[in-house]
């Protein structure tokens, strides 16, 4: 079962386990700059506020209610990363944004695929930030209005049809689990988502947007450690932020600083490195993609404000051993 | 296990990886005085306010939830929701009470998956 609780998603499988049970949540961050530069992983500003859709019944389009799940707000050219929460027990979880897995970067469906891998794999990966387009590099997820061609969905498909995020979550079968933890059961561990000429809609969709460095593991476990019989998934959709005042009655958070901002006010960027892990390769048709900053050039647009490199001089490394807390304050 | 053998475990297995989980360096990052919390560790001192036991869980890793139960204390914000509808959340607390958890999943709203 998927619920909500503090703003994040909660998927529980106590038919397989009890203590399968993933958090995911969705970080509010900078936008790096989309300027063909690679940038250290961003801090965590808080999450996104989450909201029932059927909450607002009367507010949302009818499609939305057709898929269920939840909603978020974002503004234009905002960023976002997610958070996996995992503990002890192993999860693959699919990630498309649009329908266009952000993994490989083919059409949506329900089923794990080894290759190429087309999910990640929890605890190892603590956080996607966005489009695995090369080996140990990802594209930022920004936010994008549906309708006018910047989406990846909108790239790849020529449809702006679905927007949003799509999570889908596969816990590990309990028999591999207790094979795989009982050499380590030493020590008790608490408890325990025809396109110019479209209309351009408050829904948004997430972009290709600048470089940033960041691996995507692969699974050491295998398809057949997956109990796919039991899966959790759901549809994230995200509005604009004032689409979403109008919804919901209450105000967005914020606007995130900028990245130069940030920066000048001394304030740490991170790294991540896993040194028993492989990285995936990215996709050939993530890497494809035009970034917002590169397709705005083309079409004589400019998205995205504030977009001046930075150089960020305090990294900060995270790890495996080190921990995994990127969530900040500004 | 007592609150604070159950900190003390916790801090000293991320101890064994990373020296930054020494009493001096998690008192310091959850703004308490190192003898405090070693106090609290040793059960020679009753468990901290509610929102130093947040920042203990968020720095060892370990769910708020669980630590306060532990402590004897019960989130501010369950406290809000109880006391709006105080006769209903305890009659239901109270019906809950001998369910086992799969059954008590049941009660907690789901977020609906549809037609996508």
């Amino acid at each position: 079962m998927v619920s909500m609780e503090r703003s994040g998603l909660v998927f529980r499988f106590p038919e397989v386990h009890a203590e399968a049970v993933l958090g995911v949540n969705f970080q509010r961050t900078l936008r790096i700059p989309d300027d063909h530069r690679e940038y250290p992983l961003p801090p965590g500003l808080g999450r996104f506020p989450l909201d029932h859709v059927d909450d607002h019944a009367g507010r949302v389009p009818e499609r939305w209610l057709q898929h269920g799940g939840v909603l978020l707000p974002m503004y234009q050219a905002e960023a976002m990363w997610i958070a996996f929460e995992a503990r002890e027990y192993p999860f693959a979880v699919k990630v498309a944004a649009g329908k266009v897995n952000a993994v490989t970067g083919g059409a949506w469906d329900r089923e794990l695929h080894a290759r190429p891998q087309d999910y990640v794999v929890t605890p190892r990966q603590p956080w996607l930030d966005g489009f695995a387009v090369k080996k140990g590099v990802i594209r930022q997820f920004v936010a994008m209005p549906l309708g006018r061609g910047y989406t990846a969905e909108e790239q790849l498909t020529g449809e702006a049809e679905h927007g949003g995020l799509q999570i889908c979550v596969y816990p590990m079968k309990a028999a591999v689990y207790e094979r795989l933890r009982r050499p380590r059961m030493h020590s008790i561990n608490a408890s325990m988502v025809d396109a110019c000429c479209a209309e351009i809609r408050s829904e948004m969709g997430l972009a290709p947007g600048g470089l940033m460095r960041q691996e995507v593991y692969d699974d050491p476990h295998g398809l057949k450690a997956w109990e796919t019989a039991a899966s959790g998934r759901c549809f994230v959709h995200i509005v604009n932020s004032a689409e979403y005042e109008r919804i919901t009655g209450r105000k967005p958070p914020t606007k995130p600083p900028t990245a130069e901002a940030y920066t000048r006010a001394g304030l740490p960027w991170f790294s991540y490195y896993d040194e028993n892990a492989q990285a995936l390769d990215g996709a050939p048709s993530l890497a494809g993609l035009d970034s917002v900053a590169a397709l705005g050039w083309k079409k004589g647009e400019q998205p995205l404000e504030d977009n001046g490199p930075v150089a960020p001089q305090k990294v900060v490394p995270l790890g495996p051993v080190q921990g995994k807390v990127r969530e900040g304050e500004f | 296990m007592e609150f604070g053998e159950f900190i003390r475990e916790a801090r000293e297995k991320l101890r064994e990886q990373d020296s930054r989980y020494s009493v001096r360096q998690v008192a310091q990052r959850v703004g308490v005085e190192p003898a405090y919390l070693s106090k609290i560790e040793r059960g020679e001192q009753a468990p901290p306010s509610e929102a130093t036991i947040r920042r203990l869980a968020e720095d060892l890793g370990q769910d708020a939830d669980v630590l306060l139960a532990m402590a004897g204390k019960i989130s501010a914000d369950l406290k809000e929701v109880i006391c709006r509808r105080p006769q209903l959340f305890a009659a239901l607390i109270r019906d809950l009470r001998e369910m086992p958890d799969h059954a008590i999943l049941r009660v907690v709203r789901e977020v609906r998956d549809g037609d996508w």
